[in-house]
């Protein structure tokens, strides 16, 4: 850990609030996961996912056999034994009913089901699995094309073909794309539970009846059905169970921020198990806390027992639970500014959701050391491997925004004397908000340290004051909130900070908020200075920012012409 | 299981955009008049001859000299053909139908270089392509062969047509799956 410089504050400025430790909490002995056993929340296939992957491992193999011994001759006699048999049932009515049946394989239903997919998983933004349908469409669709081509099975001998066919048989195409369709849109827009199971069944009986259709029109053998549908099925169900798990990738259809991740189920257990095994927490209770306030990651309420010298039966810990989207979403957030106005300071992304969480504990503990009034820092439990942490503190009990509470001198001074120490200790909050700054009991905490720096620029210090200034302006006013800062900071420091903050420099919610008060306390400060700094200019232009733009235009404009392709049928 | 999403999905998007573009596989055996020891034609020309049940002759491949290659082989309930590149005459320099009837309306019939064909020739355009139909029309069907040529030597594409492209009676294709299956199907028709 680094060590921080114990910088006294200056004479005539307040220090950090001194205030009551965290809550005495009960801990139990840690356990080491031995080596070999499965996380926390492990990563799963399943078992049907290992059955169908099995199975299309034996299809695989029974046409490489095929192939080899030159035994196909035995599966075609076979085939079409059964093809006579189904052909010995034929009447013009149930011709009528089959080839109705059978409408669901063909090009123009498949086109369809293809189109309304998209527009669905475009209209509920479900980009991944969005992605992830393109990506085994395609795949699935084009396996299944090389091997038919390869395999060069002519179609059904000695039946009439009633119904309408295309290129050779093994495998059925239409029903290696129609199971790969079906299965994709169970798992993309049903959610998971009983509506899943249902629709599981329901694409079982689609499938059946459908190839039953197909057999009775002498469309495809049926080996060439049964090689289909279980590439059709294998292929997105591995895909979407691998790629976008139900636990990080939730399909569901209730407002809220895709970056909300659902703590009930095997990821509530995972994580009481995981807080038992790696912090000792008698974890009792998991639920989401403030979720309106957070963007960027799942913020929890954590009941845990207390320790017997507290008197009570129980306690609470905050939990910030930062899975893989959440890095993606930091990586796209930061790319998004770095396009719209160039290298504002520590742009880069984090690459991995371990480094994620390791960093902003990292910073908690250094603000804890310097004394700053964040919460404590209790630790960091893992979920699964390099993608589910929880970053676990204290939980500030009783506490409201400053958006809400009472603002006095004392907290006026706490929170400008929390940005002094800040400077002194060489790191910038980086995001001071009224959703940061908890009141409580006269006291003021800062907390979500996420984006803080350390060795930021001046003008990322100075951006820290006027936005700590504004925010407790909010409750008070510009000229109250002013003369405190004067008795902690200059008025050339006042005037920097307030020329280097406007518009993007400050939060989303401090800006709605003034907005909402119809007060433009910027403007309030400025007039109350005896003199003004020239507004620093926050739009760089870097070679990096060009290059970025540049790439970011060919790879939407490929993206265009791909998608367009897409549109029309991927058969 | 530990999977890194990075790689499969970069994976996935390699395979996304050529995606759009199916992957052309074919060789000029699956369209063979003759393959294997036996001489039997290719699982291609039984599919042709599968197509058009009438057609008492199938159009297949002879040889095929450098520089051309089949780039496509569509083959359905309603409609049989493939198609050819040449590097000097362009993409789809020589496309091959197999039809139950042609329409012979402004070709000129010439004396017919095959047994039981008659031979159709209809020159649409000279330059600055040749654009030219050959139609042989037989029992039950009709094989046409539309040539867009874009090189400037169009003897030898006219010359591959007449040598490379050949036709087997449906019986030999009857034969090969009479073969193929130790004599338990029929091609039937």
């Amino acid at each position: 850990m680094a060590s921080v410089p114990q910088a006294l504050p200056t004479a005539g400025t307040t220090g950090p609030a001194v205030r009551p430790g965290p809550p005495a909490i009960a801990r139990v002995r840690r356990r080491r996961r031995p080596s070999g056993e499965p996380p926390a929340l492990p990563r799963q296939l399943r078992t049907s996912g290992k059955w169908w992957l099995a199975l299309s491992g034996a299809v695989l193999l029974a046409w490489a056999v095929v192939i080899v011994t030159g035994t196909i001759r035995y599966f075609d006699v076979a085939d079409t034994r059964v093809l006579q048999a189904f052909a010995e049932l034929r009447s013009p009515l149930a011709t009528d009913v089959a080839q109705a049946v059978g409408l669901l394989a063909t090009e123009r239903a498949l086109h369809a089901m293809w189109l309304a997919n998209l527009v669905l998983l475009v209209a509920f933004r479900r980009w991944r699995h969005l992605f992830v349908w393109f990506g085994v469409v395609l795949v699935v669709v084009n396996v299944a094309a090389v091997m038919a081509t390869t395999l060069q099975r002519p179609r059904p001998f000695e039946v009439e073909l009633l119904g309408s066919w295309s290129g050779f048989s093994m495998p059925s195409l239409p029903m290696t794309v129609l199971a790969a369709f079906l299965v994709s849109t169970v798992y993309a827009l049903v959610p998971p539970g009983r509506t899943r199971t249902i629709g599981k069944w329901v694409v079982c009986g689609l499938l059946v009846v459908t190839a039953l259709s197909r057999l009775y029109l002498a469309q495809d053998h049926p080996s060439g059905i049964v090689a289909g549908v279980v590439l059709g099925v294998a292929a997105p169900l591995a895909a979407f169970r691998l790629l976008t798990p139900n636990s990080v990738y939730p399909v569901r259809y209730s407002r809220g921020r895709p970056a909300h991740l659902d703590v009930s189920g095997e990821r509530g257990d995972a994580i009481v198990r995981a807080l038992q095994d790696q912090l000792g927490l008698l974890a009792t209770d998991v639920t989401p806390f403030g979720l309106a306030g957070s963007g960027g990651s799942t913020p929890l309420k954590i009941t845990v027992k207390a320790h017997p010298s507290s008197g009570e039966g129980e306690s609470c810990v905050f939990g910030k639970l930062y899975a893989i989207t959440h890095v993606r979403s930091d990586r796209w957030y930061k790319l998004g500014r770095t396009l719209l106005y160039g290298r504002l300071e520590d742009e880069k992304p984090f690459h991995s959701v371990r480094r994620l969480v390791q960093y902003e504990d990292y910073i908690l503990r250094l603000f804890w050391e310097a004394s700053l009034p964040v919460p404590h820092p209790l630790g960091i439990v893992e979920i699964t491997p390099e993608r589910e942490y929880l970053l676990v503190t204290e939980f500030i009990a009783g506490a409201q925004e400053a958006g809400d509470a009472e603002i006095d001198d004392r907290i006026i001074d706490q929170g400008l004397a929390a940005v002094r120490r800040m400077w002194d200790i060489g790191m910038a909050h980086r995001d001071i908000k009224p959703a940061n700054l908890l009141v409580r009991d006269g006291d003021l905490f800062l907390i979500d340290s996420a984006f803080a720096e350390v060795r930021p620029s001046p003008w990322r210090q100075a951006v820290d004051l006027a936005n700590m200034m504004l925010v407790l302006a909010l409750r008070t006013d510009a000229a109250q909130v002013y003369a405190r800062a004067r008795r902690q900071f200059t008025d050339e420091e006042i005037a920097e900070a307030f020329a280097a903050t406007r518009g993007l420099t400050m939060p989303t919610q401090l800006r709605r908020m003034l907005r909402q008060q119809g007060r433009d306390l910027h403007a309030d400060v400025l007039r109350l200075l005896p003199f003004q700094l020239p507004p620093v200019h926050i739009q760089r232009w870097t070679w990096r920012r060009f290059g970025l733009t540049v790439v970011t235009v060919v790879v939407a404009g490929v993206a265009a012409v791909v998608t367009v392709g897409l549109l029309g049928s991927p058969l | 299981m530990r999977v890194r999403p990075g790689p499969v999905l970069a994976a996935l998007a390699l395979l996304l955009l050529p995606g759009c573009v199916r992957p052309v596989l074919l060789d000029s055996e699956v369209l063979a008049c003759r393959e294997g020891d036996e001489g039997t034609p290719a699982n291609g020309v039984v599919l042709l001859a599968q197509s058009v049940p009438s057609a008492a002759w199938v159009p297949c491949l002879e040889t095929i000299p450098l520089g051309w290659d089949v780039s496509g082989l569509e083959v359905t309930d309603e409609e049989a053909h493939f198609w050819l590149d040449s590097d000097r005459d362009g993409a789809r320099a020589v496309e091959i139908r197999l039809d139950e009837g042609c329409d012979t309306t402004g070709a000129t019939r010439i004396p017919s270089d095959r047994e039981a064909m008659q031979r159709w020739e209809r020159v649409t355009q000279v330059f600055p392509q040749y654009v030219g139909t050959r139609i042989y029309v037989f029992d039950g069907g009709c094989i046409s062969m539309l040539f867009r040529l874009a090189g400037e030597n169009r003897a030898e594409p006219l010359g591959f047509a007449t040598q490379g492209i050949g036709a087997v009676p449906r019986d030999a294709v009857r034969a090969a799956v009479h073969e193929q299956t130790d004599g338990r199907l029929e091609l039937g028709s």
